[in-house]
Order: C-alpha cells, then structure tokens, then sequence
C-alpha cells in the first residue's frame, strides 16, 4: 500500500514538473513536444496491429491444424512455452466466442447466471423476415422456488399461464421458451407487419387496431367508383402472424359476395397483410 | 535545431501513417478468412504475447475466461437442443454502416445433421439475408417448410422447428426398435428403424402384411404433426376369402383405436392380438 502511494506522488509530483515545463516553453516546442507524442501513439497503434496480424496468423493456423480441438495441451514438451499456451487459449477462445455467438443467433436466446449462481437471466429474441427486432427479458429465480421474478414480456401474452405451477415452466424449460418465443415472435410478427402497412401503402387507413395486435381494420377504396371497403382481420391464434378470419364490408353490398373478393380475402389469410395489399394495388383492385 | 527535429518527427509521423494504413489493409484482407476480435482478455493477451504484459497473468485470466465461455457454450447447447460441430464467420465487407459477415454453421439435432449458411448484417439491428439449408434427411415431408424457412430467412424458427421434427423422429425409431426387440417374429423393419414403415407380419400367413405408416409432417409455418396410418397388403385370394370385410375397415378401426388409446397403447394391443394369434 505504501509503495503504491510513493509512487503515486513521484508519478504526480513528475506530471506537475511537466506542465510547468510545457508552460514555460516556446511555442515552436510546444509543437515538436505534440509531434513526439503523436509519433509515440502511432508506434503505439503500429505495434498492436502487427501484434493482431501476428495474434490472428497464428490462431489461423492452431485452428486450422485442428478445427475440433478443445484440449489445451500443447503437444510435446519443447512447444509448452507460456507464449503457445497462450496462443491456444486466443484460438480457444475465439472458437468459443464464435459459437456462442451463432447459439445466440440460431436459438434466439441468451442465458445467462445471475449473480450467485441463484437464478438465470433468459433473454429472447425476436425477429421478423430476417430482421432482429425487440427482445425481451425475464429474471428467473431457481432456489428457493422456481419462479419469474421479473420480465418486461408484454402483458397479453399469457405467461402467467406457462408459468403455472405444474406448467410447462416446471417441467419442460426447454419447451416453455419454445412457446414463449412463438407468442413473442408471432407479436413482433404481426406488429412490424402493421408498420409495414402504415409505411407502404398511404391509400389504405388503418382504422383500428389493438395492442396484442391481434385485429386489425382497414378502409380500402376501390379505384373508379371510389367505393370504401373495410376489411377486417382477426388473429385469434397468438402464435401465428396471419389472420384466422377476414371479413369484408362495402357501401356495395354485394361486393364481399363476388368471387373476387373472396379471392382477396384467402390472399389475405395466406399472405403478410402488407404484401397482400401490395399485390391489390398492384392488380387495381384497390387505390 | 528546433526546425531540423520538427521535420524529422513530421516526416516519421506520416510513414507511420503509412505502414498503418496498409497493416489496416492487411488485416482486413487477413479478415476475410476469418473474423477475430481482439477485446478484454483477448487484448491483455494480445498485449502479452507483444512483450508489454505478464505473460503468466494474461494466461491464467484468459484461461478462467476461456473456462467460463464453454461452460456457457454447454448451457447454451442444452438450452437449444442444437449441437454445433464447425462454425466459420468471414468478413465480406466492414464500413461505417455497418458489417457484413458470412456465417456457415454445420452440425446435428439429435441424430439429423444440418448445415446452414446465411449473411448477417450488423447496423443498428442485425439483419440475415440469403439464408440456405441443408438437411440429411430421406424425409422430404420437411423440404417445404426448409424452402419456406429459407426465403423468410427465419432462423431461430427454423431451429425450433427442426428440434420437434427431430424429436417426433426418435419418438419414432424409438417406438419401431421397442416393438421389434419386443416381437421379434412379428414385426419387421424392412428399411430400418429410422424409417417411415414398420411391417407386421402374422408368422402363418406370411403372404398378409399390416403396414404401420408413420409420417411426421411439418406445415409451411412450422407446426409438427404425427400421422400413423395402418396399411393392409394382402393377395387377392385372402381378399376375396375376408366375406366380412374385416380388412377395409382395417384402417379406420386402427385410427379409431390411436385417437382412445394413443400411439403405443394402440400398436401395442394390435401386436398382442397378432401374436396371441399363433
């Protein structure tokens, strides 16, 4: 403790004697003394690329030798050097980080102990065509009892349910993230599909549509007789992202009758509803 | 004086600039085989291996961090019922949008090896693109929702589905090999007990075949669903003989039995009678 603080007031009391220095000098110094330092960083930023290449080259190499490899022994006694330990390690560890990166990506979750090993932090990703969206998190308690003891999981989605005592929860953890993560994405599913519509297409209005987004109510108008057509869409099922039913209504009471809009509304139970109605504009069928 | 060392010091400053740059080159070309990220620990032994950090602490750090990292790789593994054999990143193109990497993933879900390759786009959120799948199955029952999975580029869904197709498969071998081992001189497996049919076969009348067709199907969307359907293949003699057409209604006797009893129960009460039977 001692010998930190001495050295501390050298290491201050030399700073202080540089400032001073500095102040004291001429302004052309001043600029050698900034060109001294900008050399020293470069060296710097030089030698830690060098050491990268040389770090990256090397790991290269240990991976290549054995791509399956996840002993840490370094082969015969000469090679044991600290320096080829360490180089194992760096490949380990860069063959771990690869992997634990693509579990996240593939299974959608992140899982990771809580402090003192008493709980686990589960976090679930959520992803619509390709694209990450939100992800959501839960706190979940092992001991004493299993239980959530937080989560920011929207509240239509019925955790409460999985999480019953004798539920999946309890029993298949595995199969309660898998449920899970299908209402979540089914949500986000259905969510970025309706921000779809409202960035897509201005002609149609959405006039109702609710949290869980599970019902959605457009006013469509169909080209030249400009007639309004409201097209209802209902969700029912939580883990799907395409409606269960479509209805349709018209001041032309005959129009949710006639073959063609019957097309329209199995086109809109098979299809993302912002791509449906892209292919009705497309064809004229609306505005 | 002054002047001499200030241009000294200019005129090294930019071939150092120079030699950085086209280290940065270097490297990003090196990146392209192969991605790696020099952080934390990795830094620290990075630093050491340059002479500038003891060597002894780097490794037992790196080597706790290391340590740390595969048992999260176990947990993770578990957690997605999904073994990862190989996995390679390359970088296709970094820039101040954002990074484009290619992922090429090989490994198996219970006994079904896969591989999958897709882009991933990291800006403000990551993106994957032109995602493609390959499956070693002969069940081409699962192809659609693969062609389906693929153009939607859905990768967790794809592995959430592939594990409860992969799971409703051992169900099945599982429940052929018991059966089998079980009554050996009733049931055959003609293609193995991985898959689709399990023949039984009364030993007098070898010429009379049951069938035991079990599918598992997966929809576009990705729902799992068994279907198990009985089959009788008799000659026409023994067709023409059954006066009380026990064996049209075969088949729909059997559906009526799987929806009381459930699968094993239902097998296994026709295989009793089949071997009371001799």
């Amino acid at each position: 403790m001692d010998t930190t603080r001495s050295l501390l007031s050298v290491i201050l009391s030399e700073l202080e004697m540089r400032v001073k220095k500095r102040q004291q000098r001429p302004p052309q110094q001043n600029r050698v003394e900034e060109l001294k330092a900008k050399v020293e960083a470069l060296v710097l930023q030089r030698d830690q690329l060098k050491a990268e290449i040389e770090a990256n080259e090397s790991v290269q190499k240990l991976r290549n030798l054995d791509p399956e490899r996840s002993t840490l022994d370094g082969g015969d006694g000469s090679d044991r050097s600290v320096n080829s330990q360490l180089l194992q390690l760096m490949t380990r560890h860069a063959q771990l980080k690869d992997l634990l990166n693509a579990h996240h990506l593939i299974g959608g979750y992140d899982i990771i102990k809580t402090c003192q090993g008493k709980g686990v932090c589960v976090s679930i990703a959520t992803l619509y065509r390709g694209v990450y969206l939100e992800r959501y998190s839960l706190e979940i308690d092992v001991a004493p009892v299993l239980r959530i003891a937080r989560h920011d999981v929207p509240p239509f989605v019925p955790l409460d349910r999985l999480a019953v005592r004798g539920g999946p929860l309890h029993t298949d953890f595995q199969g309660f993230l898998g449920t899970l993560s299908r209402h979540l994405n089914a949500y986000a599913g259905r969510k970025q599909q309706l921000k779809l519509v409202k960035e897509q297409h201005q002609s149609v209005e959405v006039m109702e549509s609710n949290a869980p987004c599970s019902i959605l109510v457009l006013m469509m108008t169909l080209p030249k007789k400009n007639v309004a057509v409201l097209c209802k869409l209902e969700y029912s099922e939580p883990t799907r992202c395409l409606p269960e039913r479509v209805t349709v209504h018209s001041e032309d009471e005959e129009l949710p009758e006639t073959t063609q809009w019957k097309q329209n509304c199995t086109l809109l139970m098979e299809t993302p509803v912002h791509e449906a109605l892209a292919s009705l504009i497309r064809n004229g069928v609306i505005k | 004086m002054e002047a001499q060392s200030q241009a000294l010091l200019e005129a090294q400053s930019q071939a150092l600039q120079v030699e950085i740059a086209s280290l940065r080159g270097l490297h990003q070309h090196r990146e392209r085989s192969m991605a790696m990220q020099f952080e934390g620990r990795m830094q620290d032994a990075l630093l050491s291996l340059s002479g500038k950090l003891g060597t002894e602490e780097a490794v037992s750090k790196l080597r706790a961090e290391v340590e740390q990292m595969e048992e999260d790789v176990t947990r993770q593994t578990g957690m997605n019922g999904i073994r990862l054999t190989s996995c390679t990143v390359k970088t296709l193109h970094k820039s101040d949008r954002g990074l484009e990497q290619q992922h090429t993933l090989a490994g198996s879900c219970l006994d079904l090896p896969f591989q999958v390759e897709f882009k991933l786009f990291e800006a403000q959120n990551k993106t994957i693109t032109e995602m493609d799948i390959v499956l070693d199955t002969d069940d081409m029952l699962i192809s659609p929702f693969v062609s389906r999975a693929e153009e939607d580029c859905d990768l967790p869904q794809f592995f959430r589905t592939l594990r409860y197709f992969s799971e409703r498969l051992e169900d099945r071998r599982r429940t052929f090999q018991h059966f089998q081992e079980k009554y050996p001189s009733v049931v055959s497996l003609p293609e193995g007990s991985g898959s689709e049919v399990m023949n039984l076969i009364h030993p007098q009348l070898p010429g009379c075949v049951l069938a035991v067709h079990w599918s598992v199907a997966v929809s576009k969307e990705g729902d799992v669903t068994a279907q198990i359907h009985l089959l009788p293949r008799v000659p026409q003699t023994v067709h023409n003989m059954d006066s009380s057409r026990t064996l049209e209604g075969a088949a729909e006797s059997f559906h009526s039995l799987l929806t009381t009893l459930g699968t094993e129960a239902a097998l296994e009460s026709l295989l009793l009678a089949l071997s009371t039977g001799h």
